[in-house]
């Protein structure tokens, strides 16, 4: 027979139940949030980060776990609702007057040392993330506000003056007023962010750098940082003083850091947690997880692509030839095997726009007749090229499959491999000329295409390709000065075509759209949903009977 | 973690004594012969060497042609060892990926002689003050981690191959060797011979050409295979770490970490170039025990 | 004797300055910005604050004598990632657990390794002797991730014996703790009972043998002691190893100790963690030599003179 939970384990479970029955006498018949089933007496959840977090410092925070363990605990202005389009969280509305969006802020939000959240709290956040002394990674987020750039840009004498000039105000305790740069329809989606989250002034005050620290952090979310033991555990625990606290069914979230991938996936078969956070599953054992009932996958807004360097590969042709030429279907499904999407364009699907904005040129499957026909018509094709991607799993495999492919059309194509940071560095800005063909994968910040096509204008550092069109740069500005989404989505049809369209540059052959993976136990499958912003609400999550 | 750290610390009494050249590598081999532990050893050394060497050369299978069709496949007639996630022959990417593993072993090992010899040689053939700072500086550093310096070597040339790879595992690696070549050469200096020589007037480029470093080889071909095994395994934790050698190539070390994710379905993936690491891990300390017991008599154990 | 003890301790003080000179250098080659997490290129000005923030934009001597200067006065400076710690926090919070893992382990290998080496060499050539033998040379041939991986697969999540991995209650501890001693154990064996075999040849010993001492108060008193020495000095190689395996082990066994921290820091390009672990870890091997040099000299009175 086999034990499946640990001795100790299944004591302290059994513990907490016999605790909770004293207390409640007996389970309450609640149903789950989604589906029937009753919910257990203990709501206890066991969960794996993916990661220790870097900073919980919504400034500093510039990756997922940081993330999402800042977007349980702290009260954002909206949330994202299933189609992402914003929904009330702390604002319960908004008002949108061309470049001018004034939010209109509750009057429940509290601190968890009882102060009032107000918009106050919004102003002194916002531009303390934008202060050149915090040095924050993401102040580039909110330089869609007038003045945020200049005041990010400041040498420490100028820096006060210009703090003022920044187009974020409080008019009262509940009213707070952003003037932009230009209309970005998307700005109060793009309000759901982390690094749009208001931190308590005293607190960051008086402990400085230490704010983030359990004993000293002060919060206003669904939850509280009960608990951060550096790179081992993460606990939170129901903030019952929260605005919306009876809506939240767990108590207690334990979360353990396990960065191996592997490790994570032994952890979550021998009992000991129950939901992973998504982070992804070693694509080698993918075919053996997928067969598991706890698997789960989420769509993701994510673009996988192989980046040309236009100057080395500069015949259009030939760079069709090697997009139709890269079976997309097969990578999915024999090395990369999350159930991925092939990429026909650089706006993966699931984005808002989407249907108006899909290109139908690159196919999903090869097609290598048409691919060498363009490679027949290409003149002085580049037959030795070069093909750079970064270390990690996954990447090898497809590179050496997309190598295999590209052979078919009598290309040879050396790859090379380089450590992440290295890579980084080595492909720009500026681009770099030793490279013929780069992997990339850009994931979505907001729920709006213009995050995938302004990568592409000619003064963004994230354009390695070296695919500069002044009507390309034209369109995106027309397309951030317009509010109406129809129009706009038209606009995005316009410059994905350019990119990935028949007549399109095609500086990229994308690959596929991205998917989350994860492994969660039953009796929290149908609660725990990730959304394609790689977030999760935990305040959502019910642990059903099992 | 071997045993030519003791060979070090004992300097004094664990040297060879000059005998005539000839018949020490007579009386070596045959005392190394009669050991069967290192014969058999020996031999399943060269004979993975050999299969190393000629496998890749008449295997049918073509080691970079993926094949996802066949992927996975356990071991059976046509593939030996089975195949990996992109249906490559496994039988025959091993022995490219021990011609790899083996190569960077002996390289590195090589490099880590290299740099022990000189610098050993230098402090024990001067001696005096250059001796003394040498040795302080030797003392100190003595044992120390080659991990964290081969990691960041790596890091700074960035790409991974066969000889950013020798380089990275043998920066930090030669302490020990340094350490066991200058003891001898401080022993066999005291010798009359040398002494003689020295008297006579030769030069001392001679006398460590001719003289001492040759009586140092037994010792030196002792270290290459206690050093051998320590390499390897770094390569393969290297490997292990994310930091092994570019694609397509692969040494043993990067295919035990391609295949770790998959042990549950899949485990001959990891186990097979595990065990070749073992295997030649194992053979290479008893050759090194067999040598040792074989030049120096003295140490032979009942 | 005191002599000696001074020199040696006077001369770590450059070594240790040549150390993290050297590390800094090395540092200073790799290629990367610390401020590039992911593939969004970092704008101009978000990049300017950070290097001011870190001083990272002053010439090169300058950090390095704020470095310097830091390290004397104990202080490792910020973490260039981990944002809200200072590498002197990620020392104090995770370097206990890795010391841990590091004792635990050599406990084991004393535990079960040493005993194993004195009763094989009580009964040479004999079963226990030969099986011994075996499993020590297994024991070092495995690579640690196998037997780790092995040991989770099945003590783990298939027997639901211990826990897969953490480090947190004493069950977590016994799995990586035990892997990484797997090679220590084994070498010890194999030393104590080639000394013991050595010891038990030598001339005292059969003296009082045939004196007619009790055999078991010759084994405890004369031969173990003698041949525990090469135990003591091979604990400084030892601990390079156990350095070493703790990378591998702490990885996978998701100890939250400061090996398993090295290569994200390398690969993240924290330079002030690296260097700080580095020269950290250099000074722990350096005094550690320093402490068996001197163990050593007290406990075995022949190498004195040859340690001029």
């Amino acid at each position: 027979m086999r034990l499946r939970v640990p001795l100790l384990l299944a004591a302290a479970v059994v513990a907490a139940l016999a605790v909770v029955a004293a207390g409640c006498g007996g389970g309450s018949e609640k149903e789950g949030a989604v589906g029937e089933g009753k919910k257990a007496t203990s709501q206890v959840l066991r969960m794996a980060w993916g990661a220790e977090p870097p900073s919980l410092d919504p400034g500093l925070a510039t990756d997922t776990t940081s993330s999402n363990v800042l977007l349980n605990i702290m009260d954002p202005l909206v949330r994202l609702g299933p189609d992402l389009q914003p929904v009330p969280a702390l604002a319960e509305s908004w008002d949108v007057d061309g470049k001018v969006v004034t939010f209109h802020l509750r009057d429940d939000g509290r601190w968890t040392n009882g102060d009032p959240v107000t918009a106050n709290d919004f102003e002194y956040s916002w531009k303390r993330t934008l202060d050149p002394k915090l040095a924050a990674d993401y102040a580039y987020q909110l330089y869609g506000i007038v003045g945020a750039e200049a005041y990010n840009n400041a040498k420490p004498a100028q820096a006060a003056a210009l703090r003022d000039k920044v187009g974020v105000k409080a008019l009262d305790d509940r009213t707070l007023q952003v003037t932009l740069t230009s209309a970005q329809p998307w700005f109060v989606q793009q309000a759901a962010h982390h690094s749009f989250l208001a931190v308590h002034e005293p607190t960051v005050e008086r402990y400085g750098a230490k704010w983030t620290e359990p004993q000293n952090i002060v919060t206003d979310g669904p939850f509280k940082l009960a608990d951060w033991k550096h790179d081992a555990s993460i606990t939170l625990v129901k903030n019952a003083d929260w605005r919306n606290a009876d809506r939240v069914a767990l108590d207690r979230v334990e979360g353990r850091i396990i960065v191996d991938g592997t490790t994570r996936v032994q952890a979550f078969e021998a009992g000991e947690v129950d939901a992973l956070d998504g982070g992804g599953l070693p694509p080698a054992d993918m075919p053996r997880l997928k067969q598991l009932p706890e698997y789960e996958k989420y769509p993701a807004l994510g673009t996988y692509y192989y980046g040309f360097n236009l100057k080395n590969v500069p015949d259009l042709n030939q760079r069709r030839a090697m997009a139709f030429a890269i079976d997309r279907q097969s990578i999915i499904d024999n090395v990369a095997q999350a159930d991925q999407i092939p990429a026909t364009g650089m706006v993966p699907k699931g984005m808002p726009g989407f249907e108006t904005i899909e290109q139908n040129f690159l196919p999903p499957r090869a097609d290598l007749t048409k691919a060498k026909e363009f490679m027949a018509k290409a003149d002085d094709p580049k037959r030795t090229i070069t093909l750079f991607y970064n270390d990690a799993p996954g990447h090898k495999e497809i590179a050496v499959a997309v190598q295999a492919m590209w052979n078919e059309l009598g290309i040879d194509a050396t790859i090379k491999a380089q450590e992440f940071a290295q890579y980084l560095e080595f492909l720009g800005p500026p681009p770099n000329d030793a490279v013929y063909v780069y992997r990339l994968g850009w994931i979505a910040d907001y729920g709006d295409p213009m995050n995938f096509l302004e990568l592409w204008t000619s003064k963004s550092g994230n354009n390695n390709s070296r695919f500069a069109s002044p009507a390309y740069d034209r369109l995106i500005e027309k397309a951030r000065n317009t509010a109406n989404d129809e129009q706009r989505y038209e606009i995005y049809r316009q410059a994905e075509a350019m990119l990935t369209g028949p007549q399109g540059e095609l500086p990229i052959a994308p690959i596929y759209w991205y998917t989350y993976t994860n492994l969660e136990r039953e009796s929290v499958m149908d609660s725990f949903q990730i959304n394609p912003l790689d977030q999760f609400d935990l305040s959502k999550v019910v642990i059903k009977e099992a | 973690m071997s045993a030519t750290q003791i060979a070090g610390r004992m300097a004094g009494v664990d040297a060879g004594a000059p005998i005539r050249q000839s018949s020490l590598w007579q009386d070596a081999w045959r005392r190394y012969v009669r050991n069967r532990g290192a014969v058999a050893a020996g031999g399943i050394f060269l004979l993975i060497v050999a299969w190393c060497i000629v496998a890749p050369l008449v295997s049918t299978h073509d080691p970079n042609h993926v094949d996802f069709a066949n992927a996975y496949q356990g071991p059976s007639w046509s593939h030996p060892f089975g195949t990996d996630q992109f249906g490559r022959d496994l039988f025959t990417r091993a022995a490219l990926g021990g011609r790899i593993s083996i190569g960077i072993g002996f390289g590195a090992t090589l490099a880590i002689l290299g740099i022990g010899v000189v610098y050993g040689a230098l402090s024990g053939f001067v001696g005096g003050k250059l001796d003394n700072g040498l040795m302080r500086f030797l003392d100190a550093l003595y044992g120390l981690p080659y991990l964290p310096f081969a990691i960041l070597a790596l890091a700074i040339v960035g790409t991974v191959d066969f000889w950013t790879m020798v380089v990275a595992l043998s920066i930090a690696s030669w302490f020990i060797t340094a350490r066991v070549v200058r003891g001898q050469i401080i022993t066999l200096k005291e010798n009359d011979y040398v002494r003689a020589a020295k008297a006579v007037g030769v030069r001392w480029y001679a006398i460590l050409g001719r003289h001492l470093l040759p009586n140092t080889l037994g010792v030196l071909v002792i270290t290459i295979f206690l050093e051998l095994p320590g390499v390897i395994l770094g390569e393969a934790f290297l490997s292990f770490l994310g930091l092994g050698i570019n694609p397509p190539d692969a040494s043993w070390g990067s295919m035990a970490q391609d295949g770790r994710d998959a042990y549950r379905a899949h485990p001959h993936i990891i186990i097979i170039p595990s065990l070749a690491i073992a295997t030649l891990v194992l053979c290479a300390n008893f050759i090194a025990d067999g040598l040792r017991d074989a030049l120096d008599p003295r140490t032979k154990e009942t | 004797m005191a002599a000696y003890i001074i020199r040696r301790l006077v001369w770590t003080v450059p070594v240790v300055l040549l150390v993290i000179f050297m590390t800094f250098m090395l540092m200073k080659q790799i290629e990367g910005n610390p401020f590039r997490q992911t593939e969004r290129a970092v704008p101009a000005a978000v990049q300017m604050n950070l290097e001011r923030k870190f001083s990272l934009d002053k010439p090169w001597y300058v950090q390095y004598a704020n470095y310097v200067k830091g390290v004397a006065t104990g202080d490792l400076g910020p973490s260039l990632v981990l944002r809200d710690r200072t590498v002197n926090d990620v020392v104090k919070e995770q370097f206990p657990r890795s010391i841990e893992l590091g004792l635990l382990a050599f406990g084991w290998a004393v535990l079960l390794g040493v005993p194993a080496g004195v009763l094989a060499a009580l009964k040479p050539n004999s079963r226990f002797d030969y099986g011994a033998m075996f499993f020590s040379n297994v024991g070092f041939a495995l690579p640690n991730f196998l037997v780790a991986t092995l040991l989770i697969y099945f003590v783990s999540v298939k027997w639901g014996l211990l826990p897969t991995s953490g480090w947190t209650t004493w069950e977590h501890k016994i799995l990586p703790s035990f892997t990484l001693g797997l090679v220590p154990m084994a070498y010890f064996a194999r030393l104590v009972r080639g000394t013991m075999l050595e010891t038990l040849q030598q001339d005292y010993v059969r003296t009082a043998k045939a004196k007619g001492l009790r055999w078991r108060r010759i084994v405890t008193v004369h031969v173990l002691r003698n041949s525990l020495i090469p135990v003591v000095t091979a604990a400084a190689p030892l601990l390079g190893y156990i350095i070493t395996g703790s990378f591998i082990v702490e990885n996978i066994f998701a100890v939250p100790g400061i090996g398993r921290y090295y290569v994200t820091a390398v690969s993240a390009r924290d330079y002030s963690v690296v260097m700080g672990l580095t020269v950290l870890l250099s000074i722990i091997v350096i005094a550690a030599n320093l402490v068996v040099d001197i163990l050593y000299t007290i406990l075995d009175p022949r190498t004195r003179e040859a340690r001029t």
